[in-house]
C-alpha cells in the first residue's frame, strides 16, 4: 500500500486510481486485471447471518419474511423489485439490519456502484450498554465480504463478555473503565483479526491457493457505550462520531490513512480526502496486517446526542464532524436509531452510492446514562 | 384452459442521465382455441357458447346490385360459419336498422344456433332489400340492444357499408362509439370505394377490432367467413394489458405494434395509482406485441431500477408479466445499443402515421406535404422490410430513391389503391429475430 508507486493504474470503468496490485476498483469494484472467477460476483463461502430484525407491520403485527424496499420503504413484490419504487430488492448479505434495543441500530447497505457489500456490521445491547462493531472489507482484495462479516462478529462478542452480561465485566469509577475498555478494544481488535485469518485460510484452503495470495482483508471500527462512558476503537478509515444535541460535535476516531498522515502533515483537509490515494489505509486486519491492535479513545457525554459508527462510504460525503452532526439531526425526526439510520444510507445512495454504506447510531441520552 | 407467456425486449442500458425506457413485450397465448372448439360451455369456459356474433349490414339504396347480392350471400356464408350453440342475430342497415334474424316479431332477440335456425336466417338474410340512407349509428344501437339481452363474454359485431356515412352527423356516431366501447368488439368493412376509411378507422379502433377494404363484391363472403372462424377462436374474452410503472414516472404511450399498430395510451383505465389497464378485447391463439415506453428520474450510474411491470390480465387475474428494467451505465459500448426489436416497431408506427398523414394531406390538395410524407414512408417501408406497404405505396407514387425516400406522385391513381393503402398502413411486420 506504498503511496510512493510511480506506476499510475486507473479502472477502465471509471477512471479511479488503483492502488498498486490491486486486482478489483476500490470505487466501483470493476475487476482490473483479466476477469477472475471473483469478479462482481458473490463469494461461494458466506457465513450464517444472524436474524435480520424485521419490522413488524403495525396493522397486523407481522414479522414474515416481506422484506421492506431499501430505497423506499416499500414492499419487495414476489418478482424481486419494489412495489413502489421499482428499486431492486437485496440479498441479506447486500442490505441488513439490526435493531438489539431501540435505541441502537444500524443498517449496512451494497449501495449503487459496487457489485456487492463488502461492508459488515455487528451490534449488541442491553440495558445502559451497547456494543457497535463496523468493519469495512478492502475492495481490492476478494473475498472480503467473508473476512468483513468475521471480523465485526468475533470483536462484538468479544465486548459482549466484557458487558454487564458478561464474564470479564468492565466496572468500577469512569477512569478504571476507560482503562478496562481500552484493554476489551485491543481483545476484540485481536480477536476480529483472527476471524480475518481464520476466513481467509478457510478461504485458501477451498480453492486450493496460499493464504498469502491476495488475501482479503478489512477495516475495524467498535464504540462501547458503557452508561456514561464512550469508548471508541480502530484500525483503518472507518469511523465513531459524538454528535451530541448541544455543543461541539467530534470525530471521536483518527484514520489510519494516506490522507490523515497528510493532514498531519498539513495538507488542507479537503485536498488530502481528494487525492488519489486518499483511501489507502495503513493499518487493516487481514493475513497481512502488521498488527491488529486498535487505538482507543474515550469520552463522557454531558448530555444527549447520537454516537454514530460508519463506514467511509456515508463519511465520504460529509466528511467533518460538524457537517455529520447536522445531517444526522437533519434526518433524526424522532429518537429512533433505526429509521435515522435508514435515513442516513438513503442519503448516501442518493449522493451516488459510490461504496458500500454501513450506518450504526446509538442514542444516547441522559436517561440512559442515568441508569448506572 | 389458456396460457399467456410474455417476453422482454429491449436494451436495459441507460446513459447517465437518460430518463426514457423502451421495451418490446411480445404476448403470446396458447390453449384459447382448444375451449373454444369444445362447444362445452361453462360460466368462464371458453366455449362456442361463450360466443355471441352479429352480422350487420348495409341495406341502404346505394347497395342495390352487385353489393346487395353480394353482401346478401356473404351474410349467409357467415351463418355457415357460425357454430352450433353460438348465440347470433342478422342486421340490416339504412338510415335505421332492422333486425332481419329472429325476426322482427320474435319474442327472443338472439338465438342460439342450431340447423333450424341456419336454415330459417338464410331465408330471411335472402328476403333483405336495399332501399334508405346510411346512419351507422343506429346499427351500432341496435347490436347494442342485442348483445345487452344474453350474458356471454365474447360479443362481436360484423359491419358491412358500402357508403359514407351520410344520413347523420358525425358527432351521432362519435356519441354512439363512445356509449358502446368496451361492450363488444367490431370489425368493420368497406365494399367498394365510396366508403370512407376513417369513419370505419374510428369504429373498428375503438372496439377494439379491424377496418379493411374489400375491392370486389364476390370476395365479402370470403372474409366474412374467415372474421367468424376468427371470432369464435378467441376463446379468452376480456384480456388487459397492465402496466405498472414506478412512483414518480410517466408513462409516454402504451402501443399495439403486431400484428397491427393501435395506439392504447389513451384508453387507460386505473388500477391503482401506478397501474393502468388497457383493454386489448378477447384472444385466439396468437402473439401480439406491444410497444412501451416509460420516463423515469434518472438515476446515479450503477444503479438498476425496475422501469414497468407489464402484465397480462385476464379478469383480475394475472396470466403472464414481463419486466421492463433500467440500469444506468457510463459504458457507451452498452447504452448506445438500441434493441432491434424497439427500432424495427418504432419505424413500422412512424410508417403507418406517414402514410395516413400523406394521404390526408394528397386528399386536401397539399401536393407537398404528401410528397414528403410518402417519401418518408417508401423509405421506412424499406428499411423495416415491409415488402407489402412498398407494393402498395407504388401504385401511389413514383420512386425516384428509396434510400433517401424521394418519390413523385402519381397523376390519375386509382381510388381503391388509396385505400387499400390506407386501411392497411397499420398492418405491421415482424421483426425478424435471429
Amino acid at each position: 500500500m506504498s503511496a510512493e508507486d510511480s506506476s499510475d493504474v486507473r479502472c477502465p470503468r471509471c477512471g479511479e486510481h488503483a492502488a498498486p496490485g490491486a486486482r478489483f476498483c476500490e470505487n466501483c469494484g470493476t475487476s482490473l486485471g483479466a476477469p477472475g472467477p471473483d469478479a462482481g460476483a458473490p463469494s461461494e463461502v458466506t457465513l450464517e447471518l444472524a436474524p435480520t430484525v424485521v419490522d413488524p407491520d403495525p396493522a397486523t403485527g407481522d414479522a414474515s419474511n416481506q422484506r421492506a424496499c431499501a430505497a423506499c420503504g416499500g414492499v419487495i413484490a414476489p418478482d424481486g423489485y419494489c412495489a413502489d419504487c421499482g428499486t431492486p430488492g437485496q440479498s441479506e448479505r447486500d442490505h441488513f439490519e439490526e435493531r438489539p434495543a431501540a435505541w441502537v441500530a444500524g443498517v449496512c447497505d451494497r449501495g449503487v456502484r459496487h457489485a456487492r457489500n463488502e461492508d459488515a456490521m455487528a451490534l449488541a445491547a442491553g440495558g445502559s450498554f451497547a456494543a457497535l462493531v463496523v468493519c469495512d472489507g478492502v475492495s481490492s482484495a476478494p473475498d472480503s465480504d467473508v473476512a468483513s462479516l468475521a471480523a465485526s462478529r468475533a470483536a462484538r462478542d468479544v465486548l459482549v463478555a466484557y458487558g454487564p452480561q458478561g464474564s470479564s465485566t468492565v466496572q468500577g469509577a469512569t477512569s478504571r473503565r476507560v482503562t478496562g475498555w481500552t484493554d476489551a478494544m485491543v481483545a476484540a481488535s485481536r480477536a476480529a483479526g483472527q476471524a480475518v485469518r481464520g476466513a481467509a485460510e478457510q478461504l485458501a484452503a477451498t480453492k486450493g491457493k496460499d493464504v498469502t495470495d491476495d488475501p482479503p482483508s478489512c477495516t475495524f471500527v467498535a464504540a462501547v457505550v458503557d452508561g456514561d462512558l464512550i469508548v471508541a476503537g480502530w484500525l483503518g478509515d472507518s469511523r465513531v462520531y459524538w454528535l451530541p444535541d448541544a455543543g461541539p460535535a467530534e470525530q471521536l476516531s483518527v484514520d489510519d490513512s494516506w490522507a490523515q498522515e497528510m493532514i498531519a502533515a498539513g495538507v488542507p483537509r479537503a485536498q488530502a480526502e481528494t487525492s488519489p490515494q486518499a483511501h489507502a489505509i495503513t493499518r487493516w486486519l487481514g493475513p497481512d496486517a502488521p498488527d491488529t491492535d486498535a487505538r482507543c479513545a474515550a469520552t463522557v457525554p454531558s448530555g444527549p446526542g447520537w454516537l454514530l459508527v460508519c463506514s467511509d462510504g456515508l463519511w465520504n460525503y460529509c466528511s467533518d464532524a460538524e457537517s455529520m452532526g447536522e445531517l444526522v439531526r437533519r434526518y433524526a425526526t424522532s429518537d429512533d436509531p433505526h429509521s435515522t439510520a435508514a435515513a442516513l444510507v438513503r442519503w448516501a445512495n442518493a449522493q451516488g452510492g459510490r461504496d458500500n454504506i454501513t450506518a450504526a447510531l446509538a442514542r444516547v441520552s441522559p436517561t440512559v446514562t442515568g441508569q448506572r | 384452459m389458456a396460457e399467456f407467456s410474455a417476453e422482454v425486449f429491449q436494451n436495459e442500458f441507460l446513459s447517465d442521465g437518460a430518463t426514457d425506457v423502451h421495451a418490446v413485450v411480445s404476448v403470446t397465448c396458447t390453449g384459447a382455441g382448444a375451449g373454444a372448439a369444445a362447444g362445452t360451455a361453462g360460466p368462464a369456459g371458453p366455449a362456442a357458447g361463450g360466443v355471441a356474433e352479429i352480422v350487420a349490414v348495409d341495406t341502404s339504396g346505394s347497395m342495390q346490385g352487385r353489393n346487395m347480392e353480394a353482401a346478401k350471400h356473404a351474410a349467409a356464408v357467415a351463418v355457415d360459419q357460425i357454430p352450433d350453440g353460438t348465440l347470433f342475430a342478422i342486421v340490416g342497415g339504412s338510415h335505421v336498422a332492422t333486425r332481419i334474424f329472429p325476426y322482427p316479431n320474435a319474442r327472443v332477440p338472439m338465438v342460439a344456433m342450431e340447423p333450424g335456425a341456419r336454415a330459417e336466417a338464410k331465408r330471411a338474410i335472402g328476403t333483405m332489400s336495399a332501399s334508405g340512407g346510411t346512419a351507422i349509428s343506429t346499427w351500432l344501437r341496435l347490436a347494442d340492444e342485442l348483445f345487452a339481452t344474453v350474458q356471454v363474454p365474447n360479443k362481436h359485431l360484423i359491419l358491412l357499408t358500402d357508403g359514407k356515412n351520410e344520413s347523420e352527423p358525425s358527432a351521432h356516431l362519435d356519441q354512439m362509439i363512445a356509449n358502446v366501447t368496451g361492450r363488444f368488439q367490431c370489425d368493420a368493412r368497406g365494399v367498394g370505394d365510396r366508403w370512407v376509411v376513417e369513419e370505419l378507422r374510428k369504429i373498428s379502433t375503438a372496439l377494439l377490432g379491424t377496418v379493411d377494404l374489400i375491392a370486389r363484391p364476390e370476395d365479402i363472403a370470403e372474409d366474412f367467413a374467415a372474421l367468424v372462424r376468427k371470432s369464435v377462436s378467441r376463446g379468452v374474452a376480456a384480456v388487459d394489458l397492465r402496466v405498472w410503472a414506478p412512483q414518480g414516472s410517466q408513462v409516454l404511450f402504451v402501443r399495439q405494434v403486431a400484428p397491427e399498430v393501435d395506439d392504447l395510451t389513451s384508453r387507460r383505465t386505473e388500477v391503482n395509482p401506478l397501474t393502468g389497464a388497457y383493454p386489448t378485447g378477447a384472444w385466439a391463439d396468437e402473439t401480439r406485441e406491444y410497444h412501451v415506453a416509460v420516463r423515469v428520474p434518472a438515476k446515479p450510474v450503477g444503479s438498476e431500477q425496475l422501469a414497468a411491470r407489464v402484465q397480462v390480465a385476464v379478469g383480475d387475474e394475472v396470466a403472464a408479466s414481463g419486466l421492463v428494467k433500467a440500469k444506468w451505465s457510463d459504458d457507451s459500448t452498452l447504452t448506445a445499443r438500441i434493441s432491434p426489436e424497439v427500432a424495427h416497431y418504432t419505424g413500422q408506427a412512424e410508417l403507418a402515421s406517414a402514410i395516413q398523414e400523406g394521404l390526408a394531406a394528397k386528399a386536401a390538395g397539399d401536393e407537398a406535404t404528401a410528397t414528403v410524407k410518402l417519401g418518408r414512408a417508401v423509405q421506412l417501408a424499406a428499411e423495416t422490410g415491409n415488402d407489402e406497404a412498398t407494393s402498395r405505396l407504388r401504385k401511389i407514387v413514383d420512386v425516384e430513391n428509396e434510400e433517401e425516400g424521394t418519390v413523385r406522385l402519381k397523376r390519375n391513381t386509382a381510388k381503391l389503391d388509396e385505400m387499400a393503402l390506407d386501411t392497411a398502413s397499420t398492418k405491421t411486420t415482424r421483426v425478424r429475430r435471429a
